[in-house]
């Protein structure tokens, strides 16, 4: 990377050198194929895109080139070095960095010392501090951002401690870095940053390969997207040539009928003021905001990360040593400070950490789902088998949930049908309000649209209040009748979707305080 | 719920012959990767039947069972406090205490005041060490290491640190005598087992401790009191403990504060060995007591062969750490 061979080739593709080749990979996890025989070449001083739908082997090649996962057969080859067995070690040493969507920065320890980590500047042998801070101010003027090299990492948003793993890599001289879903986490503002640090390393001649499910993204930023399906590479093309519709056909293998074309249609009854939310507020996270979730209604919460959005959200939910009062039919209560008082007031939150915070992955997907409410199925507190089959049964059974998995352990579940599991959780337990943090995060389109209409659904016909944060405004566009803004901590404006005047552009620029237009240069 | 048929992703999705399949791998009390433990336990029968020819006969057998009750009390307890991610190292100290308390008050008052006071005492020390690890948040392993010490030394206080030897003779009924082919004890554990069995695995608060060791924020999202429910089991593993030191106390015939100190090890290896996750929300009792006969096997062979018993405590050690090992390499592998 500093020392990147030659930064003049990048003009041309075709007098770039290979430099990361993989030939008939295939990988079998006990007799399921994972890939079948996939052949790609790197080259460098460009952005290759590995695009497919969830399960479609992607995640899993860039497994076998981190040296994560051995391939079952075939051969890779980095920059002249064989890449045997899973041995991440090997990789490394061959010069590729993966940087995953999990971080692996140490909490308690400084952003500088984790950027160094493992490579320590030193001078007869012992740490120096002095040279480290300089190189860190150095990176920190390449990638033009702030940060506070004495900040501990645990109290950056997860947005900085990316871009420190970012430079974490760029440190180490990396002549490939690997990009798993680099941007899910992201706001807006903080995913053209990344996208343009990228941009910089390519024109720094590194290899760079690149898998995302934002298809917008994908077009601003690559040279050449490879599309993935059931384990094996179905069109490969330079960027110029792919069109969104187009990448999409390919991923799902014939024309997507999206039902996310249209606007939401305006309830037929006027919905009631269901919860009153008067100046909740978060200590140096939120400032006093005040709001009404009507019931039928989906309402957006759209913001960067660390504009108070989740924070809004976890206050409601009873994370938060919230204070403010909500009102729900007319009975004013003060903001709940645990889930539970929170559950008693009948609001449920789907957290955007589905593994981490809403499924228990050793336990089988019934028992996830009556675990919202127990006691109502239970005869004298004893829970009997059939009575938790038939009661999880029927509350996954419209969200498309194939009810032979229900024994499984949720472990084993796509994050499409974990995330259904979820919804079904709150079907049974029918809460009044129901909060749903990135719905969608990770999960592979076609689910996507079945939990985003699932969502509208509990609105429509159960007369729930839907509340949703995400950081897909065109999701969010087509499933919210309002979209209530966060900046800073502050709720600064609520739109209403049914409106004409109200697109993405208008919900960045009155949001993000930027012009839409710096966010797609390369893409438009 | 059980944990059924860990098959389940590999059947056909559509049909009724799969529905059929589901119902019946449904029926499988547990799912087949936790075979193995059942395996090893065979291989410790054969074993121990070539090498010692009484080793399956219904006597020895009903010596296995009859100085195995206490633990297996016990374990069922620890297993409740494992699978809801917890972790109890005082169960050996409120056992001691518990056969001081017993033997103490039978000096002087009846067998049944002694009785309900020394269980009303586990309930107390248990609920003790629940409320500091649920409340004061401290990690349960330091929680019962500190509170171990502090029922220890109350123990040796309360008995003067001489041993209690009440002169009743129905005070040895407990720990001796039989009811009908078995001893009392016995038929104690198997109630415990049974009971055990089925609060975890049929009730609303057994589900509930596979969600919070499974997944506490999880658990607390969906509004259940963690704190509490978590707390509980130390109550119910104090009880559990103070009912096995009362048999203890009662099978020998005196009651003393420096008992039980391989319990808390013994326990959690029987735990382990049956394949109860150390990291909770997984487990089960039958686990138990299949790690139970498997360790209560080799104790006994050990006795048999007359082997040191400062050698049986090596090899134990290295058994408890051998089952992790395993416990830690499965997890790996999936």
């Amino acid at each position: 990377m500093h020392q990147a061979e030659s930064p003049a080739t990048v003009a041309s593709r075709h007098e770039n050198a290979v430099t990361i080749s993989a030939r008939d990979v295939t990988k079998e996890f006990g007799g399921v194929k994972a890939l079948k025989g996939v052949s790609v070449d790197f080259y460098a001083g460009e952005v290759h895109a590995l695009v497919g739908e969830n399960g479609a082997g992607k995640s899993t090649f860039l497994g076998t080139l981190a040296g994560r996962v051995s391939p079952t057969t075939g051969s890779l080859t980095a920059f002249g070095h064989m890449i045997t067995g899973a041995n991440p070690r090997a990789s490394r040493a061959a010069g590729i960095v993966a940087i995953y969507q999990e971080l692996t920065m140490i909490p308690a320890r400084t952003a500088c010392e984790n950027v160094f980590l493992g490579q320590f500047p030193t001078r007869l042998g012992i740490v120096d501090h002095s040279k480290m801070r300089a190189r860190f101010e150095v990176l920190c003027q390449k990638f033009g951002v702030h940060m506070d090299a004495d900040a501990r990492t645990d109290t950056l948003s997860i947005a900085d401690q990316q871009l420190l793993e970012i430079m974490r890599a760029y440190e180490s001289a990396a002549k490939a870095v690997l990009f798993d879903e680099p941007t899910a986490s992201l706001g807006e503002s903080e995913r053209a940053r990344l996208l343009d640090i990228i941009r910089q390393m390519k024109a720094n001649g590194t290899t760079i390969a690149f898998v995302s499910h934002h298809l917008d993204e994908v077009l601003a930023v690559s040279d050449r997207i490879t599309v993935f399906r059931d384990g094996s590479v179905v069109a490969s093309r330079p960027t110029s040539a792919w069109t969104k519709q187009q990448i999409v056909t390919e991923m799902l293998g014939s024309e997507l009928k999206s039902t996310l074309q249209q606007r939401p249609l305006r309830p037929t009854q006027m919905p009631r003021d269901l919860l009153k939310v008067s100046d909740i507020a978060v200590a140096g996270l939120l400032y006093p905001a005040s709001f009404v979730i009507r019931a039928g209604e989906v309402l957006g919460i759209a913001g960067l990360v660390g504009s108070g959005r989740t924070s809004l959200l976890r206050a409601l939910a009873g994370l938060e040593p919230a204070t403010g009062r909500l009102e729900i039919d007319e009975v004013e209560k003060p903001a709940p400070r645990t889930p539970r008082a929170a559950r008693a007031l009948g609001i449920a939150l789907i957290p955007e950490d589905r593994k981490g915070q809403g499924l228990v992955l050793s336990r089988s997907s019934a028992c996830n789902v009556i675990l919202g409410d127990m006691p109502s199925i239970a005869r004298f507190r004893i829970l009997r088998e059939p009575v938790i089959m038939k009661a999880a049964s029927a509350a996954v059974v419209n969200y498309g949930f194939n009810l032979n998995r229900l024994s499984a352990p949720a472990r084993t579940l796509s994050g499409g049908n974990q995330q259904k599991l979820m919804l079904g959780r709150w079907h049974h337990a029918r809460p009044r309000v129901l909060l749903a943090d990135e719905p969608t995060r990770g999960i592979d389109i076609g689910a996507k649209t079945e939990i985003l209409a699932a969502l509208r659904k509990a609105a429509l016909e159960e007369g729930l209040a839907v509340v949703i944060v995400s950081s897909e405004l065109e999701e969010l566009l087509v499933v919210s009748d309002r979209i209530l803004i966060m900046r800073d901590g502050h709720m600064v404006d609520t739109l209403d979707c049914h409106s004409d005047d109200v697109d993405v552009e208008r919900i960045l620029h009155s949001a993000f305080a930027v012009h839409a237009a710096s966010l797609h240069t390369e893409h438009a | 719920m059980k944990n059924p048929s860990s098959a389940a992703p590999g059947r056909p999705s559509t049909g009724n012959g799969a529905a059929s399949l589901s119902r019946f791998a449904r029926k499988i009390p547990f799912d087949v990767s936790s075979l193995g433990m059942i395996g090893a336990l065979i291989v410790v029968m054969i074993v121990g039947q070539i090498i010692y020819p009484a080793f399956l006969t219904w006597t020895n057998i009903g010596i296995i069972l009859t100085q195995n009750a206490p633990l297996g009390i016990v374990a069922v307890g620890m297993t409740f406090v494992m699978i809801s991610g917890g972790f109890d190292l005082s169960v050996g100290a409120i056992y001691a205490f518990a056969a001081t308390m017993f033997a103490k008050i039978a000096m002087d008052h009846g067998l049944v005041e002694a009785g309900l006071c020394t269980l009303l005492l586990g309930i107390v020390c248990g609920t003790a060490n629940g409320a500091v690890v649920a409340l004061w948040r401290i990690n349960p392993f330091i929680a019962t290491l500190g509170s171990a010490s502090i029922f220890s030394g109350l123990a040796f206080v309360y008995s003067n640190s001489t041993p209690q030897t009440p002169d009743n003779p129905n005070f040895q009924i407990l720990g001796q005598a039989f009811w009908g082919p078995l001893p009392i004890a016995v038929w104690l554990l198997f109630v415990t087992v049974l009971l055990g069995g089925f609060v975890l695995s049929k009730t609303v608060y057994g589900q509930a401790l596979y969600a919070i060791g499974g997944n506490e924020t999880a658990a607390r999202l969906s509004g259940l009191r963690v704190g509490l429910i978590r707390g509980s089991t130390f109550a119910l593993v104090g009880l559990l403990s103070a009912a096995a030191g009362m048999i203890e106390a009662s099978r020998l015939a005196v009651g003393q504060a420096d008992i039980g100190g391989t319990i808390p090890l013994d326990a959690i290896a029987v735990v382990i060995i049956g394949g109860t996750s150390l990291l909770g929300g997984e487990g089960s009792i039958w686990r138990t007591v299949v790690g139970l006969l498997i360790l209560g096997a080799i104790t006994n062979l050990f006795y048999s062969l007359a082997v040191d018993s400062n050698v049986q405590l090596v090899a134990k050690g290295a058994i408890v750490i051998g089952a992790v090992g395993l416990d830690v390499w499965s997890r790996r592998r999936r």
